[in-house]
């Protein structure tokens, strides 16, 4: 691939590892660098939710449309990834029923297949639920290893000749007069610091794209928005369990394995690097988890740990729930600062949307018209990327 | 947060190009919830960002913070400092496999055994037997016991005296398949671990099973691929199946 | 901060290091030390019936030697490897072939006992035998 332009992404994450993939399909030469091991930052420590959408068909329809419309991709191209037992939306009160029409409405409007389950007809697919719930309504969620999809879009990646180098983190932009030229990276394995040059920089570091966005002298809305999960012994439930209301704490359980996790809240910090699991919030998840299946709080608790989402939004947002859960690529061109792009938001079900849309501007950018290719090709199992 | 106390953590640091590892100590401050994983990661953030460790899911389910806490094979995400004994904390890193840096591993190996076992990730849920599927779902899934976290293989001493030693974790998933194919060639997994380097090599110490961390009981599965084995190599089995029962077609 | 203290360079082979082991674990270890132990006997032994064939002045005289306390500790040590060898390796078979898996550790427990009263009763046997 001599001769082709070369990308740098920052970011080993899912927004990272889909770029990569993307980049290495439109025919760039692509290096990708994370400072810690993949996965390491956000993206590892989510909920292992493949969303269907419809947690946000009430208050984000945009995100909404987004995720259906990547899961019915990602089940395509990364088969044998997800536990597809689909999710509930579980009512459990009177108020949450009257959420029941407009909750219908607003999947139908968004392509998002639903049904309708009667109180009798839920329990029997899901035994352990609250045995006092209303109703409940069936959608295409599902669940899957945090960790395993991404490594499949680097192992592709890998595969397409896509260099990643994790444990090298970016001390510093490479700028050569006003334009982005690489970065200066130090590598953590040899104790060394070397710059790579770069056609174009793609800032993928999602809480942390504020420190790469300043090292270049620009400055991007992220609000780091943790949220704490606590997942308990045992495996109380087959399927994704919401509650149906709008968006909040504490509302949903995935299964994963032998273990059922029940999250999330929601604050804004500063650092993301420096996220305390608060107590309070560990039991809050445990009783708000046990409103939907009463077992869980018997269950010993396997972990509490807290991740910070990439959300984009205005210094002034401090609940982090306000702000809209879909992405945005900025271009920094338009603040004079040539060659570097910053991806941000969104969430890890729909990074191939957000890889696709950061690639198809830098390769505006390059004048590059190769046509985004990622919806149909099969990504490799996620052992390819250690077994190379 | 209440009963907070310090805890000398002493880790092992080792970088490439330099002649010979060595340990640092750190003091930590922690209370009765926090992990090692934690621990290290305050130490990577406040005292040297340089530390090397590998960490993704913090609760047990990617298998990438395997490590050594004072000897003994753990992950560190789910192991509260205030459950080890002793005042002082050694972590290293995983024995029997490759180290990259400080307390990262080089998991090439143990991806080369595990892969060509061609285990799926996801198989079919055996929890609430009583519950039935939705409309549209066949059958209840979930994804695969083992974590690939290397810890097995890093606590096995076979694995430690035999390089090729195909390994619990490797062998584990062979069994998987064996019980559960899913489209998978089982008669050539078979045979991939029908050799000196596979189940036979194992010397039953069943260390594998007791720091899994994950439900897998990797020697059980061994010995379970050899009873498999065994009562395929019987003369009258073999006549009667024409031959070696599992040979590659 | 405390930073540069060297690791030791291992002394030891790696299936050797004890640190964090089970009790499986160790009775690995212990089997594989007592089966060294069992082939070095071995040899010795065939070593010392060398001396039938030197008259029965000779072999009179070691018999003599062997019956005196350093001989009889090392006979003691013996008999403790032969009854933890043997009977381990009677719950090594069993489970290598597939009998008695998930029982291996109260198999270990239950085999261990029996071997102890054996130990006892033919250390019991040796130091009073021999008077
Ligand atoms: C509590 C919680 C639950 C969630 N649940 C779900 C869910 O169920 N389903 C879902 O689809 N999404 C979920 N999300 C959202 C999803 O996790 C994130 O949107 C997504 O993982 C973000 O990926 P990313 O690659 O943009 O960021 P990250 O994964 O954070 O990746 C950024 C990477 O950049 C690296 N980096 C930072 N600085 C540097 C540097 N200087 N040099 C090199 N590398 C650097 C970091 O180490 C990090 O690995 C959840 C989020 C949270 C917080
Ligand atoms: C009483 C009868 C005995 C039984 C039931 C027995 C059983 C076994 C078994 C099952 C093993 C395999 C252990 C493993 O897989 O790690 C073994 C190993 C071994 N045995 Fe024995 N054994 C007996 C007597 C002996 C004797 C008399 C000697 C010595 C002369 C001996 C020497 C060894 C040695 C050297 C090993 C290899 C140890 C290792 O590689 O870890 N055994 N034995
Ligand atoms: S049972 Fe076999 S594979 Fe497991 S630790 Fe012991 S020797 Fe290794
Ligand atoms: S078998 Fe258990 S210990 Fe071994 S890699 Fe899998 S999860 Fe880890
Ligand atoms: S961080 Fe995933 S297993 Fe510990």
């Amino acid at each position: 691939m001599k001769g082709a332009f070369h990308v740098l992404v920052i970011g080993g994450g899912a927004t990272g590892a889909a770029l990569a993939h993307d980049l290495t399909l439109r025919g760039l030469r692509v290096t990708l660098v994370e400072r810690w091991e993949v996965t390491a930052g956000t993206t590892g420590r989510h909920h292992g939710l493949l969303h269907s959408g419809a947690r946000y068909v009430l208050t984000d329809p945009d995100s909404a449309r987004e995720c259906i419309e990547e899961n019915w991709i990602l089940r395509r191209i990364a088969p044998d990834a997800f536990e597809l037992n689909d999710g509930l939306f579980v009512a459990l009160t009177d108020e949450d029923v009257t959420y029941l029409d407009p909750f219908l409405e607003g999947c139908a409007r968004c392509g998002i297949p639903t049904r309708v389950l009667s109180r009798e007809h839920t329990l029997r697919l899901e035994p352990n639920l609250n045995p006092t719930l209303k109703l409940a309504v069936q959608v295409p969620d599902g669940t899957m290893d945090a960790m395993r999809l991404p490594l499949r879009f680097l192992a592709t990646a890998q595969h397409h000749g896509a260099e990643i180098r994790p444990f090298t983190e970016v001390v510093d932009i490479h700028f050569q007069g006003r334009t982005v030229a690489g970065a200066r990276v130090r590598d953590h394995r040899t104790e060394r610091e070397y710059t790579i040059a770069a056609d174009v920089v793609i800032n993928a570091t999602g809480p942390w794209a504020g420190q790469i966005a300043q090292m270049a002298g620009v400055d991007v809305p992220i609000r780091p928005s943790p949220g704490v999960l606590v997942a308990v012994e045992g495996r109380l439930c087959n399927m994704v369990i919401n509650r149906l209301h709008p968006a909040g704490d504490g509302d949903i359980i995935v299964p994963q394995r032998r273990l059922s996790i029940v999250g999330t809240s929601s604050w804004v910090v500063e650092d993301p690097d420096d996220l305390d699991v608060p107590e309070a919030h560990v039991r809050m998840m445990i009783d708000l988890g046990a409103l939907l299946i009463p077992t869980l709080r018997e269950m010993p608790v396997r972990a509490a740990w807290a991740a910070a989402r990439p959300l984009v939004g205005p210094r002034t947002a401090h609940s982090g729930r306000e702000l809209s859960r879909t992405f945005k690529c900025f271009d920094h061109a338009d603040e004079g600062v040539e060659g570097l792009v910053t991806i941000i938001g969104g969430k890890a079900s729909t990074a191939r949307a957000m890889a696709e849309v950061t690639t198809d501007i830098v390769c505006a950018k390059l004048g590059i018209t190769a046509p985004c290719r990622t919806r149909e090709v099969v990504l490799l199992p996620h052992t390819a990327y250690y077994a190379g | 947060m209440t009963e907070q106390r310090t805890v000398q953590f002493r880790v092992f640091r080792y970088k490439q190009g330099r002649e010979r590892p060595w340990y640092d100590t750190f003091d930590v401050t922690v209370t009765p919830r926090t992990t090692v994983l934690e621990a290290l990661q305050f130490i990577r953030r406040v005292h040297d960002p340089s530390l090397m460790l590998r960490h993704s899911c913090h609760h047990a389910s990617c298998g990438t913070c395997g490590m050594r806490i004072n000897g003994q094979e753990r992950l560190a995400c789910i192991t509260r400092v205030h459950d080890i004994a002793g005042e002082r904390v050694t972590v290293e890193p995983l024995a029997n496999l490759p180290i990259i840096g400080d307390l990262v591993v080089d998991m090439k190996a143990f991806y080369a055994k595990f892969t060509p076992m061609a285990m799926p990730l996801i198989r079919h849920s055996e929890f609430l037997p009583e519950a039935e599927p939705p409309e549209g779902v066949d059958t209840y899934t979930r994804l695969e016991n083992c974590i690939e976290c290397g810890l097995c293989v890093s606590v096995c001493p076979v694995a430690a005296s035999d390089p090729l030693y195909l390994g619990p974790a490797a062998l584990a998933a062979a069994w998987r398949v064996v019980q559960e194919p899913r489209g998978q060639n089982v008669p050539e997994i078979l045979a991939q671990v029908d050799t000196a380097h596979g189940c036979w090599r194992c010397h039953i110490a069943m260390e594998c099973s007791a720091v899994c961390p994950s439900h897998v009981d990797p020697g059980a599965a061994i010995m379970a691929l050899r009873g498999t084995l065994i009562r395929q190599h019987l003369p009258w089995r073999r006549k009667q199946q024409g031959g070696d029962a599992h040979e590659p077609r | 901060m405390n930073r540069g203290e060297l690791v030791p360079r291992r002394r030891w082979p790696a299936w050797f290091d004890v640190r964090g082991r089970h009790v499986s674990g160790w009775a690995f270890i212990l089997n594989r030390l007592t089966g060294l132990g069992l082939v070095l006997y071995l040899i010795i032994h065939l070593w010392v019936l060398r001396l039938l064939t030197q008259g029965e002045a000779r072999w009179n005289a070691f018999i003599a030697l062997a019956k005196t306390p350093p001989f009889l500790v090392l006979d003691t040590i013996l008999f403790f490897g032969i009854i933890y060898h043997a009977l381990n390796g009677i719950r090594l078979t069993l489970v290598g072939l597939g009998i008695g898996v998930s029982a291996h550790k109260r198999m270990f427990w239950v085999l261990m006992g029996i071997g102890l009263v054996l130990f006892v009763l033919s250390t019991w046997g040796l130091w009073t035998m021999t008077k």
